[in-house]
């Protein structure tokens, strides 16, 4: 009797003492989703259904029912096989047609339509109620897009941006190679060009952070921040301690690292055309002014 | 307690038999302690059956009721009046203005005018008798006068005529000298709007059937309109009335006493008035101030209304149930009675509707003298409108000049409630910020009427001289709208809401509810504050809300009403195309689907649609067709005294008082009286204990201890009253089983159910709460019942709709006895799938299994 067989029909057709097909059913199951219930599930359904049924219901379910039946019949409108529509039928009622001399504008074809006042709202109070909540939903609901808009927006910005830092990036480290081929650190920081300054500047504090984390390995003990009261300035110039300030201010740097990305990046663009007849575009150093083949100013352009 | 009553006096009825072959006469004559004489003189006699029925005055013994006392000698005087007409001597003295073959006539004799009561509209309009005198009997003794008025071209006389006749010295009408307190009226009734307009009414009057006539309150148009007809319609020489119809019982009353003084006669006399159960007109009555009610009634058995020569229909604006019909009654009167003149009178601007109505009737609008009123508007909704009532009147009262305010509030709760806290916050204002006293006074339709002349008292003066005046704050639900007027209101306070009736045929609720005013009636109490003088209207709501939320009129009553005793009515009217009836605002074709349907339930109409004998009697009795029903079939129960006690107190509002002070001491003292079935036996037996003889010993102190009403219990006295003598004359019997039968409680909830058999109720599995039978409604037992057995099956009388579907005064039943009594309603095959029907069938399986067993012991 064991169905394992999950193509027959199961469990339908034995008796109601077979329990085992507890078994059989629950392979068949797949087979037919949602349509059968195990023998289990039915009784906990049942029995759920029961209680459900027994539960005395809460006030606001009953008003909720009654609410609903009421709201029902109201908008039904009464059948034509009701005794009162065939005796009007007899005196030439026809359905749908309004009661009274024909030609009376005033005559009603529905019942007035009844509606319980549930609290002491003044006049105009539950529209005003229903106008602040269908405003507030509104509000919520344009809020709620207006975000989503906007993160799609943000997202995308910040990719771009992202994506316009780094070419700027990458232009810089081409115009260094282009102005500063043989070696690096011999021009005080100070002295290179400001459209690639950042990036030496970059380099600079890179380093020194290995150095600091370099001094911290090798069991210096003490901080950058020290300041021993022994040594004097040129002792702590001559240690390698005070270099050069970077820190110190780089008006026209920051200046220029303030800008936004696309304009350094045009900047930088617009100088290596100038200067080195090279399009960052093309990556191409073209022998002289006119660059020719070159399709343009713009990536755009270079599609 | 003995719960029984004394049913001596007014049940145990010992059926007289008639010697008359009018035995409505007899009846009458019945209780009438003795003076007979007078009664066949007396117009209403004469006249339809239903009338007398419903408009004679109280004469019952019980109620020491000041109204009664008075009427009885009204009463007596009037019949006086009649035997002095019937003499022949004094008879002679009023030839002139009579046709003389007249003189001769036997329908003259007011002995045999019963005889000739059903002719009367076969004859035309000039058979003399169709407005019920007895005999010609206009009393114009003083025959200068007489000639003065007969000079008068009929329809064709001017104001500077009828100016000349009321100038005096003698009255025109009654012949008497006149007073100078009439000299002194009718210097200010001179003043007053329509006065300018006199001319021209008459003219349009004179000229066309039907007249609309617009007049703002204070114009003056319901004193004086019926008057200016008078003297050019004359209907004592066409021995004809003129009715002038009112809303309200009340106001017909005072204006009928107003207009007597006006005119320098007694009340009953020349001017009269006719509600129900109240009949103060004579013989000589030629005017007469009547609910539009009561005129329906009259059109009953008279449906050309050939007493009349002139219907004036007032406050056709307030659109009650009885006037819309009588408008589409009088538009097809006036057809038959080309001599019947129709004056509608409407307080509002909607006329042109009136008059597109009445085939484009011309129209006369009299400007009322009124103020200009200031109207406010709220910048924001208001949260709770009582409360911002309350505060508006206080801030009124702390700042604004002197001048009376009126607030509108929609129900007797709120406003008794709404009282009590003004009262608080006015006396700590006075002792606080020295403001002046405010006296505070409830007006609504339930209060007893000295309560509710108290509106009328002046305004407190100040406290000490030269203090802050005093004013008076009137907290009113819509009556004082349109029909009281109280002088000095100055300030109106409008929360914008009032307590309507409306009904639904899908779900057959018939219940007040609290909704939004209309603009007009906006308007209207707006301009109770210019009655005096210049005064301000606060409307508790937005300007916006008043053009968007507010209708323009309210519907009227015929759109709001279960149509069922309106429908009886028209059948009796002999109207018998309902469908095609020319109402100015017809119903939504449901409405009278339902009608038509619970009256062929209740086997008032054939299937047909035609009146069945049932329902012809069911139409004698100014009764629901339900309770009409539940009465006449109630000799088959043997308790038709019991039923018959249920039915007026049914009629009649609640007869339990809850003050909010001490409800628990008037719960405690209602469960005195509780039935375990139901509310029903209840009241019979609050009914019952007050007619005992210890109750009767001091009945206001025993109500008083007891918390029920004695006002109420008094008017279902009053209306039992008024229902036995119907049925008396219909042959009803008066029966009731003995009290110590067991079945004595049964009959009557077995009774209960030949009427109610369609507002019954069925238990919904174990919960509390019932569904109604066939229309599915998901009810709860109102909070007030006094019910204690549990029972499956609960007959109702009310389904009332609040925030809850609730149903109100219930009885238990059993099945057995729905489909006993009521089987065609109960027709198994009738109901559709559910708990209901499966219940019945389980009661059929019940019932057959029963008559098995039985069959085999036998």
């Amino acid at each position: 009797m064991a169905k394992i067989d999950s193509s027959s029909p199961p469990a339908a057709g034995p008796g109601p003492e077979e329990l085992d097909d507890y078994m059989s059913m629950t392979i068949a199951e797949p087979a037919k989703p949602a349509e059968k219930e195990t023998y289990t599930q039915r009784r906990i359904r049942k029995q759920r259904e029961a209680e459900a049924r027994s539960r005395p219901k809460s006030k606001a379910e009953l008003a909720a029912a009654a609410a609903a039946a009421r709201d029902d019949a109201l908008s039904t409108a009464l059948p034509n096989s009701s005794k009162g529509f065939q005796m009007m039928a007899k005196l030439g009622f026809k359905p749908g047609a309004a009661l009274g001399a024909s030609s009376n504008p005033n005559a009603r074809t529905e019942p007035l339509h009844i509606s319980v006042k549930e609290d002491r709202g003044g006049v105009g109070m539950q529209n005003e109620k229903k106008r602040k909540f269908r405003e507030e939903v509104e509000g919520v609901e344009k809020k709620q897009r207006a975000e989503e808009g906007g993160y799609r927006e943000r997202v995308g910005k910040e990719r771009e941006e992202k994506r316009v830092e780094g070419m700027f990036w990458g232009a810089m480290r081409v115009l260094e190679g282009l102005e500063q081929p043989e070696g690096r650190d011999q021009v005080p920081v100070k002295k290179v060009n400001v459209l690639w300054r950042g990036l030496v500047r970059e380099r600079q504090e890179k380093e020194r952070e290995r150095r600091a984390r370099y001094d911290l390995h090798q069991g210096f003990s003490r901080s950058a921040a020290y300041v021993d009261p022994e040594e004097d300035e040129q002792d702590r110039q001559a240690l390698g301690k005070e270099e050069e300030d970077v820190e110190e201010e780089d008006e026209e740097l920051n200046e220029f690292l303030n800008l936004e990305g696309k304009e350094r990046l045009k900047r930088l663009v617009g100088y290596l055309r100038k200067e080195h007849q090279y399009c960052f575009w093309c990556k191409f150093k073209y022998v002289d002014e006119k660059m020719e083949g070159c399709p343009g100013l713009e990536e755009d352009d270079h599609d | 307690m003995d719960r029984r009553p004394d049913l001596q006096g007014q049940g145990r009825f010992k059926r007289r038999k008639m010697e008359d072959t009018d035995s409505r006469n007899s009846a009458e004559s019945d209780d009438d302690g003795g003076v007979k004489v007078g009664n066949f003189a007396q117009p209403t006699e004469v006249k339809p059956k239903k009338e007398d029925l419903d408009a004679r005055p109280s004469r019952h013994t019980e109620g020491i009721d000041q109204l009664v006392e008075k009427t009885s000698k009204r009463k007596r005087k009037k019949e006086e009046d009649a035997e002095e007409a019937s003499d022949p001597y004094i008879a002679r003295q009023h030839e002139e203005p009579v046709p003389k073959k007249k003189e001769l006539d036997p329908r003259a004799n007011p002995y045999l005018a019963h005889r000739y009561e059903e002719p009367a509209e076969d004859e035309g309009s000039y058979n003399g008798y169709s407005n019920g005198y007895g005999r010609p009997t206009n009393r114009m003794n003083g025959v200068s006068n007489a000639s003065s008025l007969a000079r008068f071209p009929r329809h064709k006389s001017t104001a500077a005529m009828a100016k000349n006749a009321e100038d005096g010295p003698n009255n025109p009408f009654s012949g008497q000298p006149l007073s100078s307190q009439y000299f002194s009226i009718l210097k200010t009734r001179r003043n007053l709007p329509v006065h300018q307009q006199r001319d021209e009414f008459l003219q349009m009057y004179q000229k066309s059937q039907f007249l609309v006539f617009v007049g703002e309150t204070g114009s003056g148009k319901t004193t004086q309109i019926p008057q200016f007809v008078l003297f050019d319609d004359q209907p004592h020489i066409q021995r004809k009335l003129v009715a002038c119809t009112q809303p309200r019982r009340v106001a017909a009353m005072s204006v009928a006493q107003r207009v007597a003084n006006e005119m320098d006669v007694t009340l009953g006399d020349e001017v009269g008035y006719n509600i129900r159960f109240e009949d103060v007109t004579s013989q000589k009555t030629i005017l007469k101030y009547m609910t539009d009610g009561m005129l329906l009634r009259e059109a009953m058995n008279d449906n050309n209304l050939n007493r009349y020569s002139t219907i004036i229909l007032d406050e056709a604006h307030e659109r009650t149930l009885a006037t819309d019909t009588l408008m589409g009654l009088l538009k097809e009167v006036a057809q038959r009675r080309p001599d019947l003149k129709i004056v509608i009178m409407s307080a509002t601007l909607d006329a042109q509707k009136f008059q597109s109505y009445f085939n484009d009737a011309p129209l006369l609008a009299v400007p009322g003298r009124t103020h200009p009123v200031e109207i406010f508007y709220t910048p924001e909704p208001e949260r709770d409108y009582v409360e911002a009532s309350l505060r508006t009147v206080l801030q009124i009262h702390a700042s604004e000049p002197e001048g009376d305010i009126l607030l509108f509030l929609t129900g007797e709760e709120e406003i008794e409630d709404a009282c009590r806290k003004i009262r608080l916050e006015a006396d700590e204002m006075i002792r606080e910020a020295d403001a002046g006293p405010l006296t505070v006074y409830p007006l609504y339709g339930t209060l007893p009427p000295n309560q509710q002349q108290k509106i009328f008292d002046p305004a407190p003066p100040p406290s000490k001289k030269g203090g802050r005046p005093g004013r008076k704050c009137i907290v009113s639900t819509n009556i004082a709208e349109t029909s009281l007027t109280i002088d000095g209101i100055v300030y109106v306070v409008d929360p914008g809401f009032s307590k309507q009736k409306i009904y639904n045929p899908r779900i057959r609720v018939e219940s007040l509810l609290i909704s939004p005013i209309s603009r007009a009636s906006a308007q209207q109490r707006a301009g109770r504050a210019g009655r005096t003088r210049p005064g301000k209207c606060f409307r508790l709501y937005t300007e916006g809300a008043f053009k968007k939320e507010l209708i323009e009129t309210t519907h009227p009553e015929v759109l709001r009403s279960n149509l069922s005793s309106t429908v009886l009515d028209l059948k009796k009217l002999g109207i018998d195309d309902l469908v095609h009836f020319d109402l100015m605002d017809p119903p939504a074709p449901e409405t009278l689907m339902r009608a038509l349907e619970e009256l062929n339930y209740l086997a008032c109409l054939d299937d047909e649609g035609n009146l069945t004998a049932l329902g012809k009697l069911a139409s004698e009795f100014p009764l629901d067709p339900t309770l009409a029903v539940m009465l006449i079939s109630s000799p088959e129960f043997y308790c038709s005294n019991e039923v018959l006690s249920l039915t007026a107190l049914l009629s009649v509002p609640q007869v339990f008082v809850r003050p909010a002070s001490a409800r628990k001491r008037a719960d405690e003292m209602k469960s005195l009286f509780a039935h375990p079935d139901g509310d029903h036996l209840t009241m019979l037996n609050v009914y019952h204990a007050f007619k005992g003889p210890e109750a009767q010993a001091n009945p206001k102190q025993w109500c008083h201890d007891h918390f029920v009403s004695l006002r109420a219990l008094q008017s279902a006295d009053n209306v039992r009253q008024q229902l036995k003598r119907i049925m008396e004359t219909h042959e009803i019997e008066l029966v009731s089983a003995p009290f110590e039968d067991k079945n004595y409680y049964t009959n009557i909830r077995r009774a209960l159910v030949a009427g109610f058999f369609m507002q019954v109720a069925m238990k919904e599995g174990n919960s509390k709460t019932y569904v109604t039978v066939k229309d599915n409604q998901n009810v709860i037992l109102h909070p007030s019942t006094v019910l204690q057995t549990e029972s499956d099956w609960l007959l109702y009388n009310e389904f009332v709709l609040t925030t809850k579907n609730y149903i109100r005064t219930v009885t238990t039943v059993k099945p057995e006895w729905l489909m006993d009594i009521a089987p065609t309603y109960y027709d198994i095959t009738e109901f559709g799938k559910g708990p209901v029907k499966s219940a019945l069938q389980r009661t059929i399986d019940k019932v057959r299994r029963k008559e098995a067993t039985k069959g085999r012991k036998r």
